[in-house]
This record gives C-alpha cells, structure tokens and sequence, in this order.
C-alpha cells in the first residue's frame, strides 16, 4: 500500500493543513500506513507520545491518505476530548463517530465525516447493502443504553468496528487523545476498556497517547503484546523544526526571520505542539517575529495569558482540582525544581500539601505521566519538564505565592528570558560542534583507519602545510593501521562524575564503552576516555599531565581494567607534551585528524551558495574555509576600485576583509559554516559589513583583546581585531541578536584631524 | 626545495645561504609550507635565510605569526634572515606588526643576499 496520493485529485478531510504542509512526521505517517496494510490485519500500534510532541494532525493526516487511497481499509479517526465528561458518554461518541466515518467511507463523501449528525440521522445516510447491520447495531446499542451495565455498553460501543460483515471493508481505528481518557468520571476505566476491546478485535488499531501512561494500561488491560507494535513519537529535530515554524509561520502568515526560527526551535525544544500555539498566538496578536526582542515578548505574553497559559493552567487543574492544593503544588514544584536538592521523598510532598496518601498518589501520577516529575513511589524528583512549564511555574509562583506586583514580574521575567536566548542559541551551537566528536565514537564500527591519526606528532611530521589533496593520498598509502573498536555505549562523562561539569563542557569529555574486533568477550572489551581540550595553540606539558592523571584517575575509580585514553586538541600538542603522551600511550589528534577520521568513516559535504545585490550595495555569501576570504577581498576590491580608492587604501581594506573573515571562521562555532558580506558604496566611503551566526567570542565585544598579558604566540593569533582596527577608518560591533556582525569603513579621502 | 608535502615550495641555496620563495597569498597553509622548508634548510646546514615575497600579493596575520615563529627558530640556529622584494602593502603590515624590528628588508634578492654575505664575512674585530 503506497501513502502516495495523486496530489490534484487529494481530498482534505479531517487534516487542518494541506499535505504539502505537514512536516516533520514523515517517517511516522508512512509507519502509520504500514499498520493498515493487510498483513498487519488484527495488529495494534501504541503511538508512545513525547508530552507536547504532538499527534493530533498525524492521526488527521493518516486518516484522509487512507480515506482517498479508496482501499479495503476504512479509517476511523477518533479523538476523546476534555468535553466528555465520563467513560460512557466518551464511548457513545465513538459509536457515533464510528457509523459517521464508516457511512461517510461507503458513500465516498467526504463531507460526512465532519457533519453533525445523529444515530438516527445517518441510518437514512446508509448505503443500501449496509443499512440491514447498522440498524442492527443502533438497535443493540439502544437496548444497551438503557440497561444499568455500563461496562457493558461501553464495551459494546468501542467494539462496534468489528461488527462491520466480511466484504465490507477492514476498519483501521486511529484512537487520539487516550491520555484523558484515564481520568474520566464514573466505574469504567476507559484507557484499559479501549486497549482491552481493541487488543481483542479483529480490525487494526493505532492508539496515541502520552508515553508513561499507555503502556502502563497497556499492562493493565493485559494486552498479548506479540500482537502490539510501538511507535515512539518524540519531539522534532532541529532541521524537521525549523521547516516546521517557517510552514507554520507562512501559513499563519506571521512574518519570521531565519534568526527568530531557530530561537523558536531551541527554546520550545522542536515541540509541534508549542511551535503551532505560538505561531497561532502571534497571527491573532498580529506580531511579526523577526528578533529575540519579538520572540520574547510574545512569549512573556503567552505564559501570563495566552494559548500556553492556559495549556498549563488547564493541566495544573486537572492535576490538582482544588485551588487550595493548587497553590501548596505551585509553591512545592517550584521551589524543588528551583532548589539545589531536586528530589524528595514521597512523605515530605505528602506533609507539605497536607493530602492523604492516595490524594497524592493521584496527584504525583498525573504529574508523573506528563513528565513534570519523576516519581518511583517513593522518591520524588522534580524540575523536569519543557522550559516554557518552568517559566509557568516561576510566575505563578511569584504572582501566587510571593503576591509580588504583576509588571514587575512581567519585566523580569521579558529580561530573564532575552538574556536567556543568546545563551539558548550557544548551547545548542556547541552542541553542534561537540556533536563532532560524540557522533564519530558513536560510529567506531571495527573500521581500519591510519595509526597516524591518532599520533599528533607523527602527523604533524609528515603532513604539516601540505595541501589536502595531499594529505588524502598519503594516508591511502599510510601502511601502519588502527583498527577501530565497536562502540556499544557512549555517555559524557559527567554522567559518572558529576563534578566534571564544572571541569569542562559535557560533551567535551566522553567515556564509550567498546569492543575490539567487535567480539563480546572480557578480553575484547575497552573502554575509552576521550576529551577534547580546548586550546587555540598546542596543549602544553602541564594540562595534557593534567588531563592524562585525571582520565586515569576516573578510570580506576570506576574500575575499568582496560582503557584507552584519547585527548584531542584544536592545534595538537607541544613536543614535550607529546613525549609524555608517548610514554604512557594516550593517543591524541589535533582537530585536523579528528577531521580525516571522520572523512574516512563517513564523506561530508560542502555547500555554497551566493545571493544576488540590490543598487549601491553587494550582498554576498561565501563558505567559511578554503580560502574563500580571498574572493570576499578580491571582491572588495574591484568595488572599492570603481570609487577610485588609491591602490594603498585598496590593499588595506582587502586585508582588513579577511582579518574579519579569519575571525568570523575562527571563532563563532557558525552552525552554517557561511560568512555574510554586505558592500554598501556610499559617495565618499565604502562600508564593509561581515557577519556570521553563531558565538560572541570574548574578546570582540568592540573593545581590543587585552592580549598584551598573554603569551606571545596566543598574542599573535590576536592581532586581526587591531590590525582591522589600523587599516580601517572606522570599525565597530554592530548589535545583533545571533552571532557578530563587523562593520568596517573607509573613507575615499583621509578623515581631517580634529585640529583641522 | 621541498616537495614532500605536495604543492612545491620554491627554494634554491646560494653557498650557505637559502632562499624561499613566497607564494601569491601567505596564509596558515602556505605559511606553514615556508615554515617547514626554512627547517628543513636550516638542518641541512644552512646559516642565514631569504624569504622572497616578489610573488606575494597579500599576507594575513597568520602568515605574519608563522614568519615571527620563523624568525625565532632561525634566531635559536644562529642564522640570519633577511626577505627580499615585500611590497609596500606588506611592508606596511610588517610595521604595524612589529616584524620589520626583527628582521632586514631587501630590496631585492640580490641585495638580500649582499647584506647577508656582508655579515658572514665580515672580520672579528678584538
């Protein structure tokens, strides 16, 4: 079965945004389609959801490609919603939803799926050849309704799909929105009844719901779990987000910068459900979303009264219904998440909230299954959950708790959350470059690489200033190899000692556990302690000493018989560092090897791309690396050419242009690897703009380095900011929200001294 | 001249003195390709250096960092070093860097090799 429908004849039925604009979950819609092909007859798919991952117009969306495929499968899309006040009437709903979706599929009307209509009303909607067993059915049910069997009823109800006779088709039920259906009034506990009717019945089902909770009634119900399929439905990854918010965005016709969508990316964590209410918010507010500053303000908005307001007011009511208790959970939840001490014991939460034992077993499970808190039963810990409920949580506990005035909190929270957003963006950016690094140990796979990629000194021998090209063909002559182990498990290691988050950054430092020759056997087994030390010059004898004690040390402390430690350095390591390094056998690479190492697991590619200028001004775009600086200079120079600039001054601001290129490429862990140029020609001045996303570095918040106290070598890589600051007229920091932006000018004539 | 690592690295040795050529932009790459070569001259036995910027359009402060570290590691051989036809762009640079204290600026080859030759011939005087 193909999830392909021909575009032009494609009816939209249930989904609220055209196919072409669903995005991010194309993986889990095609595993949805599979779930209803004929071999997966009888087979259940648990659709275990992330909390505001989003499922909703997935199930929408797999409901209208069945629904136009015009297969034997007929797609029943349910959703129990907050409106249903108890497990019957819930099951009703269905029913009726049921013999709508069913009729609507028969008569190939798609209108009837969404049309309010009664029992009654679509028995005469019924096609001819179904009408003799949907009367049957209605008039069971309306014998059952007014039994006192409720269990009963609703049994009968959620069972209705396979009642459909042979012949007539294969209903495929997609069930939404089960996480309410635990806390419905009355005896019967829906959840378990559906995932007990369902497991039982002869049709194909997908039930969606929050991860913690469904699997749990899953048990319950005792569901034969060779007949159940999981799905995991997690929150989007950065690229599937970005396309999200910029459709979302273009939909809602809200105005974004590329700049707000990443915010937006990080900030909600790529979850589809806070991007949409966001992008909705901004639409209804009319507010473009170009800066941080819009962001943020939208955002303060939302916590204090919008869509996101209300979700978390929503659910806190739900947790805890008594507004007493509300208070005391506001007040607790935030200060254990806010507090050093994050966990608890069980009986502190109950003597703090003044609840019995299984008031707050109720509560701490609903706080559970939306992953605010991780309960065990008996301990409690708590600050999980998004960003977005944390900031919830700090107001109302400000506004609530402290009674402190509102604008004040509305100020600090708008400054809290701008001074935030760089720190967001960096985060995620060094993620990136430190991906490097755990993504290639995650890959070791008993490949056979060069021994000299592991040996700086070595490398640097023979390969120091040669062309890459070069360096390619001699490591494929290389005769010495280093088979690489299978890498089994890899975590940071602050994930065994949590002080070495204050040593370096978590992804810095890495311990994999691995197998040589990918044999699982005590003798085979290596464990690997990498770290990759920050350094813009060759590590010295002192701190490779140090990190070499320091891996060792932890690998006796967690009692690994055999390891390997690895200390990767941006520019490799001093000649006495190496010797040590030699004697007690640590490898080491600087970030060129780790580089070729990559290259030789897996190729990467380059991009380019150049934008087009507008009258007076040249926008340009060059890939960082590669000496592209040269063609951002020799650019600038046949601008600067045509305003008649004297050779002298020419050669200044092409050497100043790649200064600030050297600097962008340098230091801004730029998740695009670009360098952005703008050319402004000016009757008497050419203004040079170079910016590039990603970190601030330190030393270029506008002022000189105060490299003069540093050693010589380092004081020399300092040198660009002063050189452009000499050759240039002017030279200053422009303010932006992601990255740096360097404007430089020159003036056609010599500035007149101030005594002129 | 140094072929070892791929593109070349213009050289050629006038009695104990070598001269590298430069290329068109001196940069990390080919300022460490200079680096190595002028090592490599220094251990052959080489007593002073002419690095030749006549090709030299364009030099960043890698470069420049590169030929400071050059200096220093001719300074720690004993041997001299002179460069030969740096445009005034660089030499310019050079200045605002503080390169031009350490090192003789010649006008050509020739003249670099003249002053270098001056200085190893010229008569201990007690």
């Amino acid at each position: 079965m193909s999830s392909r429908s021909p575009s032009e004849n494609f009816r939209r039925i249930l989904g609220r945004v055209v196919q072409q604009d669903f995005v991010g979950r194309a993986g889990e819609l095609e595993r949805i389609m599979v779930q209803a092909e004929p071999a997966n007859a009888g087979r259940g798919l648990l659709l275990l959801m992330e909390p505001s991952a989003g499922v909703s117009e997935l199930l929408r969306q797999a409901y209208d490609q069945l629904f136009n495929l015009r297969s034997d499968v007929i797609p029943i899309y349910f959703a129990i919603t907050p409106h249903e006040t108890t497990a019957v009437s819930a099951a009703i709903e269905f029913l009726n939803t049921f013999v709508q979706q069913y009729i609507a599929f028969r008569r190939n009307e798609p209108v009837v799926s969404n049309a309010p209509l009664t029992l009654q009303e679509l028995l005469e909607l019924a096609p001819p050849a179904d009408l003799e067993w949907i009367e049957q059915l209605v008039e069971s049910y309306n014998r059952l309704r007014f039994g006192n069997d409720d269990k009963a009823l609703v049994r009968f109800c959620l069972g209705a799909p396979q009642r459909i006779p042979s012949g007539r088709g294969r209903a495929f039920v997609m069930l939404d929105g089960s996480q309410l259906a635990e806390y419905l009034n009355g005896a019967v506990v829906l959840g378990t009844e559906i995932l007990r009717v369902f497991g039982r019945g002869s049709f194909s089902f997908v039930v969606a719901g929050l991860r913690r909770q469904i699997l749990e009634a899953a048990h319950d119900a005792k569901c034969d779990f060779e007949l159940l399929d999981t799905l995991r439905l997690e929150q989007l990854d950065t690229a599937e987000a970005a396309k999200l918010v910029e459709h979302v965005a273009r939909r809602q016709q809200v105005a974004t910068s590329e700049i707000a969508r990443d915010l937006l990316v990080q900030q909600f964590a790529g979850s589809p459900f806070f991007i949409n209410i966001f992008l909705q918010a901004a639409r209804e507010k009319h507010a473009s979303l170009i800066s941080y500053v819009d962001c943020e303000r939208l955002y303060v908005d939302e916590l204090f009264g919008g869509h996101i307001h209300r979700h978390f007011a929503d659910l806190l009511e739900e947790i805890s219904p008594r507004l007493d208790t509300r208070h005391l959970l506001i007040r607790l939840l935030w200060e254990a998440a806010a507090g050093e001490d994050q966990v608890s014991s069980f009986e502190v939460w109950r003597k703090r909230l003044h609840m019995t034992a299984s008031e707050l077993e109720d509560v701490l499970h609903r706080l559970h299954v939306q992953e605010f808190v991780n309960w065990s039963g008996v301990i409690v810990e708590a600050g999980a959950g998004p960003q977005a409920w944390k900031d919830y949580l700090k107001i109302r506990y400000r506004l609530d708790v402290l009674n402190e005035p509102r604008a004040l909190v509305v100020a600090d929270m708008l400054a809290d959350s701008l001074k935030r957003a760089p720190h967001t963006m960096a985060r995620h950016y060094k993620q990136i470059a430190d991906a490097g690094l755990r993504d290639l140990i995650s890959r070791f796979n008993t490949h056979r690489v060069p021994t000299v990629l592991f040996d700086y000194q070595s490398f640097t021998n023979k390969y120091k200033g040669a062309e890459s090209d070069a360096v390619i063909s001699g490591l494929a002559a290389e005769t010495e190899f280093f088979k690489l182990p299978q890498t089994i498990h890899l975590a940071s290691c602050a994930a065994f000692f949590s002080e070495m988050r204050q040593i370096c950054e978590e992804d810095h430092c890495l311990i994999a556990h691995t197998f040589e020759e990918g044999s699982y056997s005590d003798a085979q087994q290596v464990i690997w302690l990498a770290a990759d030390i920050k350094s813009k010059l060759e590590v010295d004898l002192e701190v490779t000493r140090a990190w070499c004690d320091r891996l060792e040390n932890m690998a006796q402390r967690l009692g690994f018989t055999r390891f390997q430690i690895w200390l990767i350095s941006n520019e490799g390591f001093s000649e006495e560092a190496d010797k040590l390094l030699q004697r007690r056998r640590v490898f080491n690479s600087n970030r060129q090897q780790l580089g070729l190492l990559a290259a030789r697991i897996s190729e990467t590619v380059a991009t380019e791309v150049v934008e087009t200028s507008e009258r007076d001004e040249f926008l340009m775009v060059v890939p960082m690396g590669e000496d592209n600086e040269l063609i951002a200079a020799n650019t600038a120079e046949q601008i600067a050419k045509r305003l008649s600039f004297r050779p002298e001054a020419i050669n200044q601001i092409k050497t100043a242009i790649v200064e600030a290129c050297i600097n962008a490429s340098e230091h801004s862990f730029s998740p695009d690897r670009k360098i952005y140029q703008r050319f402004r020609v000016e009757s008497d001045r050419l203004v040079v703009t170079i910016s590039s996303r990603g970190i601030v570095p330190a030393n270029l918040n506008g002022a000189n380095s105060g490299s003069e106290t540093k050693q010589a070598a380092e004081e020399r890589r300092g040198w660009g900011l002063k050189l452009i600051r000499t050759l240039m007229d002017e030279v200053e920091f422009e303010r932006v929200d992601d990255g740096t932006s360097l404007r430089m000018t020159k003036y056609l004539r010599p500035q007149k001294s101030a005594n002129e | 001249m140094d072929t070892s690592n791929g593109k070349v690295v213009r050289s050629h040795c006038v009695g104990t003195t070598a001269v590298v050529y430069a290329s068109d932009y001196l940069n990390k790459l080919t300022g460490e390709k200079i680096e190595h070569e002028c090592r490599r001259q220094l251990n052959c036995g080489c007593r002073a250096l002419v690095i030749d910027f006549s090709d030299t359009k364009l030099v960043n402060s890698i470069g420049v960092s590169i030929l400071l570290g050059i200096i220093d590691v001719a300074e720690k051989c004993g041997a001299r070093i002179a460069f030969s036809e740096v445009n005034n762009e660089t030499v310019q640079l050079f200045e605002m860097l503080g390169l031009t204290r350490h090192v003789v600026l010649a006008k050509d080859e020739r003249e670099a090799l003249m002053n270098l030759s001056h200085y190893e011939t010229a008569p201990i005087v007690h």
